[in-house]
């Protein structure tokens, strides 16, 4: 059982998305722009859907391409959207 | 005489606070300058007993404070290391016997005595490390490579930032660092956490079970042993004294041929 474990930890290791540094690596980044803006769960989506709503006023879009996210740079962030047009409406 | 007045503090507890306290403040007297050791924990006193000082102990920082006492009569005098002294917390009270300002007339009356007041801050955000941050002009941030360490470290970071007026500087100590598990890709390495928190490393310190040893005996690492805990302590203490000391190398030499192999076939990674 042990060896098998083992083994099985050996080919774990080249898997690299799975690593738990990783994970915890992601966890953090995200978890601390959350801190430091005191930003709430669910207040960034809540967001991004009235941006969609109004850029969707004027452009047709390409809802599943979007991008909306949170970066971090030296302790400060920064919103990133990236909205695909597909064509205008009016 | 003006002191440097150096509050080491980390928001969780169990980091390693008072160990790296301890560590720092022999560490830093045996570069031939005064220290004392002002233990902030008010109502958990441990400093004293990681110095080997508890049964020496007879006035306390509080009975200073309420002048119960002279600030000389409570300092214990380290008589293994000659320039250190210990300002004991009382076990008694609690975080709330002493304010901000007492403990900022504190910190200027020991300056003129010392040439550096290392204050060891009770865990937590609240009264108790408002108190310990209030007299001090720089910062050591002590945290350990795990996510809530971390996390805590950051909120401590962002108390410190708006404190700028007074804390000139801020520099963070890596604790307990592993770096087999950081080779296996199971905890974060020094890189990480600093692109996490963004922040100046001062140094980083190994896991070591020598510290158990030297916590029973009374007897901080970086006085006694050639361990490598007590030789990163020894090392911080000389950056602190503003020497420009390398970090060491902790991957060098202790890499398995396993890691090696990972690392070959996914050189991102190293």
């Amino acid at each position: 059982m042990q060896l098998k474990t083992e083994v099985l930890s050996f080919f774990n290791r080249f898997r690299p998305a799975a690593a738990p540094r990783d994970t915890a690596k992601d966890r953090m980044r995200s978890m601390l722009t959350y801190d430091r803006l005191e930003l709430p769960a669910g207040r960034l989506e809540c967001l991004e859907e009235e941006l969609m709503a109004v850029v969707g006023r004027y452009f047709e879009l390409d809802k599943n391409t979007t991008q909306f996210d949170l970066q971090q740079y030296d302790r400060r962030a920064s919103l990133i959207a990236n909205f695909p047009l597909l064509r205008s409406k009016c | 005489m003006s002191g440097r007045v150096i509050v080491i503090t980390s928001g969780k507890g169990g980091v390693g606070k008072t160990t790296a306290s301890a560590n720092l403040g022999v560490a830093i007297a045996a570069t031939g300058v005064s220290v004392v050791l002002v233990d902030m924990d008010i109502g958990l006193r441990n400093l004293d007993i990681l110095m080997g000082l508890e049964n020496r102990v007879v006035y306390n920082l509080v009975d200073v404070i309420e002048e119960r006492c002279k600030l000389r009569q409570a300092l214990v005098k380290d008589k293994r290391h000659p320039n250190l002294s210990l300002l004991p917390a009382a076990q008694t009270r609690d975080k709330t016997a002493v304010t901000s300002d007492q403990m900022r007339d504190l910190c200027e009356e020991l300056k003129k005595i010392f040439d550096f007041v290392v204050i060891d801050s009770p865990a937590g955000i609240e009264t108790g490390f408002q108190n310990a941050v209030a007299g001090a002009d720089e910062a050591i941030v002590v945290c350990t490579p795990e996510m809530s360490s971390v996390r805590d470290a950051d909120r401590i970071i962002g108390l410190l930032e708006a404190r700028k007026d007074e804390i000139e500087q801020y520099r963070l100590v890596i604790n307990r660092y592993r770096p087999n598990m950081v080779q296996a890709n199971d905890m974060m390495s020094v890189d990480d956490v600093l692109e996490i928190l963004s922040v100046q490393l001062l140094g980083i310190v190994p896991e070591d079970e020598e510290i158990i040893i030297s916590t029973n005996k009374g007897e901080p690492v970086s006085g006694t042993d050639n361990t490598r805990s007590g030789l990163a302590f020894r090392n911080i203490a000389r950056r602190i004294r503003g020497e420009d000391v390398p970090l060491m190398d902790f991957d060098a030499g202790s890499q398995s041929w396993i890691n090696r192999l990972v690392n070959f076939f996914n050189p991102a990674r190293v």
